[in-house]
């Protein structure tokens, strides 16, 4: 009872080769619309980013958008001792959570995307739903379990941001890794490697933009926490920079200039580390592959 | 090509009875096996995931009912005490007040704020002139990538009395953080959130081919009609996302409004990470604490299966 289904592909129109198109520049209703809208939103968007600067430099530092009165003074204060050792803390604690979150992240990432487990769809979408928990509903069960064994420290702080990255880290790899085509890693298997030489020597290397992207993510994450230092790190000497400007609201006087040159140095690294993302990928790519899955 | 040659003993098919014939006896070779070698790969992750992140949350679900306490005696040995945190939440005026004050902040800036202004921006930008585009909209993303604390002092100063948006505005002598904190607070993370979904809107209007737009004006459609019609209904599953993200990162933010105004003033701004955060660690009621961010782990995984299941009635 074989049934043959004859699919007849229609033969295709013939297509006139393509005029070519001539589209004067215009000045419609539509574009004069977008101009004065980008504008109007623009001004408002960038006018306080243009007070930090500004307010960086000016000597006479306020809350109010003004041309500076010009100096370095600002810079050279809020580089003291106490704020230097607050980012080099930033830095220590980005580093440790990056790291804790794209290794499990990679093996994992891995497994989902190449081999078959039980439950996998399940699994993977508690994972997504974990990602979408907010964070500050775990401080507290956390504080729990960490002050009880005096982990109010550093690492362990350091080590709880980065399972909070994890989830997002792991879908963004994944995600990565489905599209690295699997014959090379096939040929490899015939040729009797190791899991582990196929993951370091081949997976790695070609996901390497996924898992670049996903530990800057990481990094970022942790780099602008600031709820979970204030809670989990009892020694002041530990607290990273945000912290350390939070502080600054603390005094009678607020010293504008030195708050604003400290969130200039303390934005910097974030910064950059976006232009290298953005570098890896073009527009919104890793977001939107990441999320949608 | 039929299904038959693969059914060698059945050459006349009976309906009903075709579907039991079986493949012969022994494994199929085809399908996927679960090897042990995954064991190890997959247990750093989900370890890690299993005891700093779903224990605690199943732990703050106990520790909701508990009269756990910061300093004191119940700090170390607390008691399960029932049903009195749950009454003492029903009967809460500054709780019931902080569900408002949250719809309003998570609706105003993730839905009204972020994602309608990084829509408007993201087509305007379609039309503008090169400079515009690239500097308005770099330094839109540049708001999104800045630190959340920075974010808050920025707008501290910008909001406050002679600030940048109070003369702005036009009433340098004005207070913005007194006179409408909620409003203040819900833009800066607007403010904040719109440069992500800029990005997304950007990138699926990208996406929409130029051919279906210009037959369209081929058809005499005027500019508003080819949004509605055609870009619009094009962006939905972008838009369900962008929404849904949006509203998550709204409802997790705790440091912006936290940094600005601390709850206040008075109770003026106290959205559920912030009174979750003040009962645990300020009034020392851990276990009331706990059963705030309990109520936000309810809702935010409402959302989260909302958002799991529009986005899979696309595909």
């Amino acid at each position: 009872m074989a049934v043959e289904v004859e699919t007849l592909a229609a033969p295709a129109p013939e297509i006139p080769p393509d005029a070519v198109r001539v589209r004067p520049p215009r000045v419609t209703s539509g574009r004069v619309v977008s101009n004065v809208t980008l504008l109007v939103l623009g001004v408002l968007f960038i006018a306080p980013l243009v007070w930090l600067i500004l307010d960086s430099v000016d000597s006479q530092a306020s809350p109010t958008l003004q041309w500076p009165h010009f100096t370095f003074r600002n810079f050279t204060d809020a580089a003291n001792s106490a704020n230097l050792l607050a980012l080099r803390n930033s830095v220590i604690i980005s580093l440790i959570a990056a790291l804790i979150a794209t290794v499990p992240a990679t093996l994992a990432g891995y497994v989902f995307s190449r081999r078959h487990i039980p439950f996998k769809g399940p699994l993977l979408l508690g994972i997504l739903m974990l990602a979408g928990v907010p964070m500050s509903i775990l401080i507290v069960p956390i504080y729990q379990l960490f002050a009880g064994r005096n982990f109010l420290a550093l690492v362990p702080a350091s080590i709880f941001l980065g399972v909070t990255s994890l989830p997002f880290e792991l879908w963004i790899i994944k995600n990565f890794m489905d599209a690295v085509p699997i014959e090379l890693e096939e040929s490899a298997r015939l040729e009797q490697a190791s899991t582990l030489q196929i993951l370091w020597r081949l997976v790695v290397p070609v996901a390497l933009p996924g898992i670049g992207a996903a530990a800057i993510f990481g990094f970022i994450n942790a780099w602008g926490n600031f709820l979970v230092p204030l809670v989990l790190i009892s020694n002041s000497a530990q607290q990273p920079a945000p912290v350390a400007m939070y502080g600054f609201f603390g005094g009678n006087v607020i010293r504008w200039g030195e708050i604003a040159s400290y969130s200039i140095m303390y934005s910097i690294p974030v910064l950059i580390l976006y232009l290298a993302l953005s570098r890896l990928f073009r527009g919104g790519f890793v977001l939107s592959g990441a999320i949608r899955g | 090509m039929s299904v038959s040659e693969f059914m060698p003993a059945a050459p006349v098919p009976v309906p009903g009875v075709a579907a039991m014939s079986q493949p012969p006896a022994g494994r199929r070779l085809d399908k996927k096996r679960f090897s042990w070698s995954s064991i190890p790969l997959l247990l750093p992750a989900l370890g890690l995931l299993a005891a700093l992140f779903v224990g605690p949350v199943i732990y703050s679900f106990y520790l909701g009912f508990t009269n756990d306490a910061l300093l004191g005696p119940t700090s170390k040995h607390f008691n399960f005490t029932g049903t009195a945190n749950l009454n003492r939440l029903f009967s809460d005026a500054v709780f019931h007040q902080s569900l408002y004050l949250t719809a309003f902040f998570v609706l105003g800036s993730a839905v009204v704020g972020a994602t309608l202004v990084g829509l408007i921006l993201a087509v305007a930008m379609q039309n503008a002139l090169g400079v515009a585009r690239v500097v308005v909209g770099g330094l839109v993303v540049v708001c999104f990538v800045l630190p959340p604390v920075v974010v808050a002092l920025t707008w501290y100063a910008a909001a406050t009395g002679h600030g940048t948006y109070t003369s702005l505005f036009g009433m340098p002598n004005a207070d913005f953080l007194q006179s409408g904190p909620l409003l203040i607070v819900s833009a800066a993370n607007a403010w904040n959130l719109t440069g992500l979904a800029m990005i997304l809107f950007a990138a699926a209007l990208r996406n929409i081919s130029g051919e279906i737009l210009e037959s369209a004006t081929m058809e005499n459609a005027n500019g508003v009609q080819r949004f509605f019609r055609i870009t619009l209904p094009l962006l939905r599953p972008t838009l369900v996302t962008t929404i849904l993200l949006m509203t998550l990162l709204a409802l997790a933010n705790f440091t912006v409004v936290y940094v600005m105004t601390a709850g206040g003033p008075g109770t003026s701004t106290m959205i559920l990470p912030v009174y979750s955060y003040q009962q645990a660690f300020q009034y020392d009621n851990l276990g009331y604490g706990a059963l705030i961010g309990d109520a936000m782990v309810i809702l935010a995984t409402i959302l989260s299966f909302i958002y799991v299941r529009l986005s899979r009635e696309r595909t």
